[in-house]
């Protein structure tokens, strides 16, 4: 039933950006999904195995960009084993074989390898983008590939991934008519890093707008690099422990005056504080500051640098700026919307007066209007203050607090700290994303069940005391996709009571709570559409099949819904229900 | 109330599967399942708290840094009108507040630093620029790196 001839829609159609949007557009009728499906460029996949490459083809012929994710999120804390799953060769061959124009892909928490990197460097003439975040598998060699075969490459993207680091020449293999360079990171490679190929292709590169370096680059070449790409918007920064001679500081701080376009600036493992002063001209320019891995800058340092920052819209630090630093903060950057504080002290052995407490957290929440996001580690909380947070910022979209220990309760009156988050939920009604810890019963998830209407993803870590509490949140959030559970005492009775709500929701984590083998036994049987992963990597527990106990606790289970069964690339521990 | 040993209602088959054999499961379940949060043996756990490798690599690389064993500084300490003084390794202290508690009953007498009270001994020290500072307005770790030598002031000074 159109009224307009197809490219009319799907002219209208380009500018729906939004993958849902596109999804729910699809669904209108059959002639919408066609002219929809044909036309769309971008595509994201949450799960790599909720669907396989040879659908995803046959539905989008024409895609040029492609998002896919792997492993469950906490693998990034070591719960998942490394040869879990996640493998990307098979997309990037059935992508080759059918000729898909692949432009862009970016992955995360997926196995990569240097065979997979060779085949998308060869397939993809067009390739321009390569984005992989928290990734494993590959070494130097294959970007070696990336870099010498992808004629029309503007983006090498590595964040926070393992890469076996070979000391070779990377770098040198981007050829020389390569200028099209827009975005290169490789902040987390290990090794060493060829200065002189580095600076020959930053010089060659006019359109470079973000670069970010690993340890290896010093600091003489920090200032050369910044000398001939004034341009850049995004610097990360390496590390230089030795406090700098006054030439090579005063050539840093000519080149960086020169950088008026520098909006993003991160970085700084293991640097000398006293070269924090030579970036003070460009502070009142940034947006965003990552100083999560400047370890070695106190306190005081980072105060310094952040009182300049009155622009800033994103700031992720580490705990030794104190509450102190973070009063700082929200007298200062007004314009804050993102604050992440990380834990410098991870084994509670320092005698540290200086970390963050509830006090900074308050002391931000009443300074920043604009705050919508939060990530915060501290040894200690209180009721009081989250109700004072919850009051002051009724706009977070993500809020995420660990509170290092385990079960600590309100450190001023020994109690739960379910009244503290249940005021979080009930004044903040756009909340999608939400982390708790800290002593808590199942009251908090009666709250959370009852007030967190947007919520997508929800994380529970030591919390809860019966089936209940994950009742209460699988029966009220009904825009739940994401559920993450550890050490928590939830079991058969929670997991099993609408099994067919798993299939509303993209994945469960559940690891070191009661669930059994039977309770997912039974969850598997009428699933069709669920793949119920059991991982035991225990091998000693893992008994013959007849042998095996019903009653016994399950250590790891992972669920998703899935259009293609079970998967075939499983190592021997994870079991398939 | 609760504290936070209370995991030992958790059964035992949540384990931490690094553990070596199920004979030595019972004592290390409970090093993996409770957090005291001063016991200078624990074993680090891997996945808690909930930050990524790389966090966990950098943070682990800078107490190496920080605490080498062959690491020490001996300074002296005087107590204001002993002529005796005492020696004292400050690297063997984590912060202010052992280091204040050490000497305290090394020297049998409360000390504090910070406040100026009538009361109590003052705890002062000599910088690299040779001038006499209160301890307690900079980060530890600075004052590790400019202190001289220790003095306790007498009460009536101030």
């Amino acid at each position: 039933m159109n009224y307009f001839p197809d490219e009319v829609i799907e002219h209208v159609f380009d500018f729906v950006v939004s993958h849902r949007d596109r999804n729910s557009i699809s669904l209108v009728c059959k002639s919408w999904h066609k002219i929809e499906r044909l036309s769309r460029k971008e595509v994201f996949i949450g799960n790599c195995y909720a669907i396989n490459p040879e659908r995803l083809i046959g539905r989008f012929p024409c895609l040029k960009s492609l998002t896919l994710k792997g492993k469950p999120h906490f693998a990034d804390f070591n719960l998942v084993p490394h040869e879990w799953g996640g493998f990307v060769l098979p997309w990037i061959e059935a992508l080759a074989r059918s000729r898909v124009g692949l432009e862009e892909l970016r992955l995360k928490r997926m196995v990569v390898t240097d065979e997979s990197l060779e085949l998308l460097s060869r397939s993809f003439a067009n390739f321009k983008s390569l984005v992989l975040v928290s990734c494993e598998g590959f070494t130097t060699d294959g970007l070696a590939s990336i870099a010498a075969n992808c004629r029309q490459l503007r983006e090498l993207d590595l964040q926070e991934n393992e890469i076996d680091d070979h000391r070779g020449q990377w770098l040198n293999c981007f050829p020389d008519s390569c200028t099209t360079l827009i975005s290169l990171n490789f902040a987390c490679l290990k090794g060493e890093t060829n200065v002189a190929a580095l600076e020959r292709l930053v010089a060659r590169s006019p359109n470079l707008k973000s670069l970010k370096l690993n340890r290896a680059v010093p600091l003489d070449a920090l200032a050369r690099l910044m000398s001939c790409a004034p341009q850049l918007v995004d610097l990360g920064v390496g590390s230089y422990e030795n406090e700098p001679d006054p030439e090579s500081f005063a050539k840093l701080m000519t080149a960086i005056e020169k950088c008026m376009s520098l909006r993003s600036l991160s970085g700084f493992l293991e640097v000398a504080p006293l070269c924090l002063p030579a970036f003070y001209p460009i502070c009142q320019n940034l947006i965003s500051l990552n100083l999560s891995y400047a370890a070695e800058i106190q306190g005081n340092h980072l105060i310094k640098l952040i009182q300049l920052c009155k622009r800033l819209q994103r700031l992720w630090i580490l705990d030794s700026i104190g509450d102190k630093g973070l009063a700082v903060v929200a007298a200062t950057c007004k314009e804050l919307q993102e604050l992440r504080v990380f834990p410098s002290d991870v084994h509670g052995e320092e005698d540290n007066n200086a970390a963050v407490t509830e006090v900074g957290l308050v002391a931000i929440s009443a300074g920043c209007p604009k705050l919508h996001s939060i990530l915060y580690f501290c040894k200690q909380m209180t009721n009081a203050a989250l109700i004072a947070v919850a009051k002051n910022c009724p706009n977070f979209i993500r809020f995420r607090l660990c509170i290092l220990e385990p079960h600590k309760p309100d450190h001023i009156t020994s109690q739960s700290l379910d009244e503290g988050f249940g005021a979080i939920v009930q004044a903040c009604k756009g909340l999608r994303r939400l982390s708790v810890s800290g002593l808590l019963t199942d009251q908090v998830f009666l709250y959370i069940g009852m007030y967190a209407e947007q919520l997508e993803m929800l994380s529970i870590a030591f919390a809860g005391d019966t089936d209940k509490g994950m009742l209460y949140v699988l029966n009220g959030c009904k825009k739940m996709r994401k559920l993450e559970i550890r050490d928590s005492p939830f079991g058969n009775a929670a997991l099993l009571a609408d099994v067919g709500r798993y299939e509303t929701m993209r994945s469960l984590w559940m690891s070191s709570c009661e669930v059994t083998l039977g309770g997912c036994k039974r969850l598997a049987q009428n699933s069709p559409r669920l793949n119920v992963e059991i991982i035991n990597e225990n091998e000693n527990n893992r008994m013959e099949q007849n042998e095996e106990d019903e009653r016994e606790k399950v250590d790891k289970l992972y669920l998703y819904r899935t259009v293609v069964g079970t998967r075939k690339d499983a190592p021997p521990y994870v079991r398939i229900l | 109330m609760e504290v936070s040993n209370s995991c030992s209602s958790f059964s035992s088959s949540s384990v931490d599967s690094t553990k070596p054999s199920p004979s030595e499961s019972s004592v290390n379940l409970s090093l993996s399942l409770t957090f005291p949060s001063t016991s200078p043996q624990r074993e680090a756990r891997q996945d808690w708290p909930p930050i990524k490798s790389r966090l966990r690599d950098t943070l682990k690389g800078r107490r190496l840094l920080r605490r080498g064993d062959d690491t020490s500084l001996f300074v002296k300490v005087y107590m204001e009108g002993v002529p005796i003084g005492r020696k004292l390794d400050l690297c063997a202290f984590s912060g202010y507040e052992s280091l204040l508690e050490n000497l305290s009953h090394m020297f049998d007498t409360s000390i504090i630093c910070g406040n100026r009270d009538r009361k109590h001994h003052v705890l002062t020290y000599e910088d690299k620029d040779g001038d006499w500072m209160m301890v307690g307005d900079i980060p530890w770790d600075m004052f590790l790196e400019t202190v001289r030598r220790l003095k306790i002031t007498r009460p009536e000074r101030y």
